[in-house]
């Protein structure tokens, strides 16, 4: 695994999580005529000229770069549709709006190889860049409620790249918070000595997003 | 022995620690106080941890609880938790706070440093993500080891993914645009 920082504590880096978007199907309007490709992953095509196609994005941006299509812009990545999320965000400091999982690297895949296809290329990408900021401030309010009888935290909603981003800090907070508030470390007067180490019962999981 | 090979546990048991000893011991030389050789039964002596933590096994000497637990550290504590330079005081705070507090008989050594952390970690969550580019800022001095781990764990995830957004290599900068040249060169 190339480009990893520290195998302990973040499983994939940032490339890696790109890589693993470029799964994700994108509509695409080819310019040139060719059969069907069979792939492990399924097969794709054929491509006519000016007949939509689904196809992977990896497919996509590489038919892309050789001037073979126009990518189409996924519906949510448009200016109405993200001014609607980013208004939503702003009014529920709680939640987070459902956007795909892998909205961050697919725009930022799309701004780079596909920036003629999209219209209003600059507002979109405000837009993301100002979703992201408002959605990471909410989990990093939402991080300030772990205490010591936190051993989960649910986050619906959040991105591939949003989790990753926060994967090691969190797992070392949990795993700090989980050791100072074992039951060896805090102990009760009456049931001091010889007692084996409860794990069943720690408290309700708490929900870092009540939904 | 969980962390036989982690070197912070390793270096951590060099923290000198102050015992008290029960029984005296002769030709040891670990008083620095005492004339002979000996150590007389009673009398103070700074033990690294390890040494202090075999003898208190078999019950020749009581540990003290050290200056880092004491009333005023907790009341300093209590105040300002954030403000509160623990990394001089001890390195290893909570690395020595969870294994001195069954031998010292103190309970609530436990809680406070759960409280201490819960406090502190506040503190670190709000720098850690933002403060990337400040290049170490005044209140990294004030963290223990753990606590350090913790901000470079959330700080270099934020590095690699600002890296990675700007568009990885492409945009890297030549080391020789941002040196000043210096004007008798």
């Amino acid at each position: 695994m190339a480009g990893q920082s520290d195998p302990h504590l973040s499983v994939f880096s940032a490339a890696e999580v790109e890589f693993l978007a470029e799964d994700e199907m994108v509509e695409i309007v080819p310019n040139m005529k060719m059969g069907p490709l069979n792939f492990i992953c399924g097969d794709f095509g054929p491509f006519r000229p000016q007949i939509a196609t689904e196809v992977p994005l990896w497919l996509a941006v590489a038919l892309k770069k050789r001037g073979k299509c126009t990518i189409r812009p996924p519906q949510w990545l448009s200016v109405e549709k993200l001014t609607q999320v980013l208004e939503a965000e702003r009014d529920s400091p709680r939640e987070f709006q459902p956007l795909p999982f892998h909205y961050v690297e697919i725009s930022r895949l799309l701004f780079d190889h596909a920036r003629d296809d999209i219209p209003d290329v600059y507002m979109v990408r405000s837009l993301i860049e100002d979703i992201r900021y408002v959605r990471f401030s909410k989990v990093e309010s939402g991080l300030e409620t772990i205490s010591g009888r936190t051993h989960a935290v649910k986050l619906k909603n959040l991105s591939a790249m949003e989790v990753n981003i926060v994967r090691p800090f969190v797992v070392r907070t949990l795993q700090a918070f989980y050791k100072h508030d074992s039951p060896q470390m805090i102990q009760h007067p009456d049931t001091a000595a010889n007692r084996p180490p409860q794990v069943a019962d720690r408290g309700p999981r708490r929900d870092l997003r009540r939904r | 022995m969980a962390h036989y090979y982690d070197i912070d546990d390793i270096i951590m048991e060099g923290e000198l620690i102050s015992v008290s000893f029960h029984v005296a011991a002769n030709g040891v030389g670990l008083d620095p106080g005492s004339e002979t050789n000996c150590v007389e039964q009673g009398s103070k002596v700074e033990l690294p941890f390890w040494l202090a933590h075999e003898l208190h096994q078999r019950q020749a000497v009581s540990i003290n609880v050290p200056a880092c637990f004491n009333q005023k550290t907790r009341k300093e504590i209590q105040a300002d938790a954030a403000c509160v330079d623990l990394r001089n005081r001890c390195l290893y705070f909570y690395e020595l706070g969870c294994k001195i507090a069954p031998m010292v008989g103190d309970r609530t050594i436990g809680s406070f440093l759960l409280y201490t952390f819960t406090c502190r970690y506040k503190e670190v969550l709000s720098k850690a993500h933002s403060s990337a580019f400040v290049v170490a800022p005044k209140f990294l001095t004030l963290l223990t080891k753990e606590e350090t781990q913790l901000y470079e764990a959330a700080r270099s995830s934020m590095a690699a993914f600002r890296k990675w957004r700007l568009g990885g290599p492409r945009f890297e900068k030549a080391s020789i645009l941002g040196k000043k040249r210096k004007p008798n060169d």
